[in-house]
């Protein structure tokens, strides 16, 4: 593609893929035409990526799969074989040699100029990291859940909201045509009014005992791997794994907050708010390295009476995914592409011009390359995001402390519990800190 | 002075109610056994100590005649126990004692049905009625349908074939049929229980027989059904209830089968509720998950304070059950300031004490930082200034402050 051609081509391409996939008034995007204080980004956007891990690389990926969309120019990784792996992959998708590799994300960030960075990394380093990239004005497509804590994802909302920046959370059910479809009849009230929403997540976990400590495999800057978390000795466990380990993360049941609480979010209304009350319990392994919960089960209490049990799938009728029950009846989705209702004819409910339309995505990462062009907000938006893994962090903590949660979801504080309250963070360990916005 | 009277009456009318709604304990057991073809004595000893472990039972074993012997000696007076445990599988009894039994659980006795018991007298048909499902003893179409689960579904199958087998030992995967019920009420949904015999092809009368439990008898783990094989139920007969565990084959030391928290627990709470018809005891924090099996090797439950006490000898490497212990009951003081206190206290005293480890007051300082009040701040700030603790007590801190 030549400079002088891709321009046209660009608008024509953009605007394409907007009539497709996106259901708003809008034609021609305004940051082709340097509306709206944005600099027109180059044809391709001029990506980076930190954490190259599998799901780093799963996502560079799809993003490479958009053909001629992106280019990937930088990668940053605390595992020198993942850097060196995800340098192969740029460098073959660029047929070049030239992309730059970092094994500190502060260099990374001070370094390099891009359009948009893609964050691949344990929850424990999202805080700091989702925080500094959207203070140096990157836009940022991010891994979910959006934060550890509920502290930290205050602080990554702030950061991304003051800075401007176009976030999109790696929520890809969004772009799934029946979770939309589910999510777009229930809001639509084809259940009647929503009572009751039942998010069926995977139960967890396998047991490694309680292994000694090893050494550091060479590849491995341990220390950086562990940045903010308190500092331990290596055993074994470090990528992919650390989902069983609570200090960082949640277990599946954070790991899928994201998935099927956003969605459920999405279908009833409540994505810019929080439950009211919290309470449930969680089973945890009796021993071993591993420590997140293997069960759950949890009880939201919203303000407008919706109810929402959290639970894994096993304890559940309807087993993974959300329903959406109301006074009329019930729709259920999950992954495979699955939907279902109570009444069959619910799913082939039209829905009118004057009613709701959810925003329409195909492509989760080609509606991140587009709304970066764009100015426009993503599908999966980073306070949408935090309202999905509250839930599932407040659930934590209900669970945690064996007590009923009251929150105040405007205030986003815990009410008359100052033990729990002090779960809505985790310190950092020196010379770390949440970075100020 | 009349009316002083009359308050004492009511008073001691009160109290009177008040003792009588009192937690039962003690209930008087039996376990019988003496015949089997696994072994009975290892299992027996190790069945009164799991029962009696729980202060609700008082038990006693009593063995029939050797195998051959005369059964006419066999004579127990039923009448003198809540509890009938069967970990027996050999000669019929008496008539007499049958019939004695039949009385007594149709009277509102309450059995518990151990493992190879459901084997026992394949003939007698009150008893089969009793157990629900049965296996050998040339157990076939004529004692009953198998019953199973397939695609989530409860099958009563009546077609002909033989009752009982198993395929290689191996651990299995336990998963709960009723969360409603008292004896499943708040277990694991799935958990994976020691390796045993995963008794299958079972069959009986199975009347008035709720199945609880299920494992998948999975061909490709060493010889299988393919279908989700009973392995905890319940059964009404007369006004008796009985509890079935098909599992627990008893090795040397009870093995993993029998040290199998699972197992261990699910028959306590078996025991109970076929004595009064509910659960009263809290699932332990040692309760096996999906994730792993977890035994019991010595048949009891670690308690908080001892938990706290093996804290301060914990190093990497080592089992982590003491910090689940704590965290566990962390939680069941949930806003008893007292008793939190109490644990605070005996937490402290690990972390001033020069015996603990650097490792165990570190799991502790995590504990603190969010459930400790004042009382524990001096003891971590002078951890503040200790080189290998200072991130943990600098962590602790700063949420408490």
């Amino acid at each position: 593609m030549t400079k002088n051609s891709s321009r046209r081509e660009f608008v024509k391409r953009s605007a394409a893929l907007v009539a497709g996939s996106i259901v708003l008034p809008q034609i021609i995007p305004s940051s082709v035409l340097g509306m709206g204080g944005r600099t027109a980004p180059s044809d391709r956007l001029v990506m980076g990526a930190i954490g190259t891990g599998s799901q780093g690389m799963s996502n560079m990926r799809d993003f490479l799969d958009l053909k001629d969309a992106v280019r990937f120019v930088a990668v940053c990784d605390v595992d020198s074989v993942h850097l060196a792996g995800a340098k192969r992959t740029v460098d073959g998708a660029n047929k070049s040699n030239d992309c730059r590799t970092y094994g500190d994300f502060r260099e990374f960030l001070a370094k390099e100029k891009l359009d948009a960075v893609s964050i691949a990394l344990p929850d424990h380093w999202h805080g700091i990291i989702y925080s500094e990239a959207a203070n140096r004005k990157m836009n940022v497509y991010g891994e979910k859940p959006i934060c550890r804590t509920i502290n930290d994802g205050k602080t990554i909302v702030k950061a991304v909201k003051d800075n401007n920046i176009i976030w999109q959370t790696g929520s890809w059910q969004r772009s799934e045509a029946n979770f939309h479809r589910g999510a777009e009849l229930a809001v639509n009230g084809r259940v009647g009014k929503i009572k009751y929403i039942e998010v069926g997540l995977p139960d967890g976990g396998n047991n490694i005992g309680t292994p000694p400590v090893m050494d550091v495999p060479p590849q491995l800057n341990w220390e950086m791997w562990l940045g903010p978390a308190l500092k331990v000795p290596y055993r074994g466990v470090s990528h992919w794994d650390w989902r069983w380990i609570l200090d960082y993360s949640g277990g599946q049941l954070t790991d899928w907050a994201g998935h099927h609480i956003d969605i459920a979010n999405w279908g009833a209304g409540l994505e810019h708010t929080g439950p009211s009350e919290i309470s449930g319990s969680g089973i945890y392994p009796a021993e071993g390295l591993y420590n997140v919960p293997v069960e759950y089960d949890f009880l939201c209490k919203y303000a407008n009476g919706i109810e929402m049990r959290v639970a894994n799938a096993a304890r559940l009728k309807h087993g993974m995914g959300t329903v959406w029950q109301g006074d009329l009846g019930w729709i259920h989705v999950d992954r495979g592409n699955r939907i279902s209702a109570s009444d069959p004819a619910i799913l082939n409910e039209v829905i009118g011009e004057n009613e709701i339309h959810l925003y329409k995505s195909e492509n989760h990462w080609q509606n991140f390359v587009d709304c970066v062009r764009s100015g426009k907000p993503a599908i999966a938006p980073v306070e949408v995001a935090y309202r999905a893994i509250s839930v599932g962090l407040l659930g934590e903590i209900a669970m945690t402390t064996g007590q009923t949660i009251k929150w105040d979801p405007d205030k986003e504080e815990i009410i008359g519990n100052p033990a729990a309250s002090k779960l809505l963070s985790r310190p950092y360990r020196k010379p770390w800190t949440l970075p100020t916005v | 002075m009349k009316r002083k009277y009359i308050i004492l009456i009511v008073l001691a009318g009160l109290f009177g109610i008040f003792s009588s709604c009192k937690k039962e304990t003690g209930f008087n057991t039996l376990i019988i056994t003496g015949q089997n073809n696994h072994n009975w004595q290892v299992s027996s000893p190790l069945l009164k100590q799991i029962l009696d472990e729980t202060g609700l039972f008082t038990s006693e074993i009593m063995k029939t005649p050797a195998t051959g012997g005369d059964m006419n000696t066999f004579n127990p007076d039923f009448s003198k126990y809540k509890l009938v445990v069967i970990d027996y599988n050999g000669d019929s009894w008496n008539e007499k004692t049958n019939k004695a039994f039949v009385d007594y659980v149709s009277n509102g006795g309450g059995v518990v049905i151990y493992h190879a018991a459901n084997n026992s007298f394949p003939a007698w048909k009150e008893y089969n009625e009793m157990t629900g499902l049965g296996g050998w003893g040339d157990r076939n179409e004529k004692s009953g349908p198998y019953v199973y689960y397939k695609a989530g579904q409860l099958v009563t199958d009546t077609s002909a074939g033989i009752g009982g087998t198993h395929g290689k030992r191996r651990e299995f995967m336990v998963v709960s049929r009723k969360a409603d019920h008292p004896i499943t009420k708040g277990l694991p949904a799935r958990w994976l229980h020691g390796t045993d015999e995963l008794y299958s092809l079972l069959r009986g009368p199975a009347l008035n027989m709720e199945v609880l439990a299920t494992a998948f008898a999975d061909s490709a783990k060493g010889g299988g059904t393919m279908r989700d094989e009973p392995m905890l139920m319940t059964i009404a007969y007369g006004k008796g209830r009985i509890f079935h565990t098909a599992m627990g084959h008893a090795d040397e030391g009870g093995g993993p089968a029998m040290q199998c928290a699972g197992f261990i627990i699910t028959l306590q709470r078996g025991a109970e509720w076929a004595v009064t018809g509910n659960v009263t005891q809290p699932v332990p924090f040692d309760f096996p998950t999906a994730a792993g099996v977890v035994l019991r090797p010595d048949f009891k439950e670690v308690t908080v304070d001892e938990a706290i006490k093996n804290i301060g000898s914990y190093e990497i490497g080592k089992s982590t059950k003491n910090l689940t212990c704590l965290q566990y009951h962390i939680r069941k003081l949930a806003g008893d300031q007292a008793g939190l206190l109490n644990l605070e206290k005996q937490m402290v005293t690990v972390l001033e004490s020069s015996d603990a480890t650097t490792e165990g007051k570190k799991l502790l300082l995590r504990e603190l930082s969010w459930m400790g009040t004042s009382f524990c701040q001096p003891a971590i700030n002078k951890l503040s200034s200790v080189e290998e603790l200072k991130d943990e007590a600098a962590f602790a801190l700063e949420r408490l402050k």
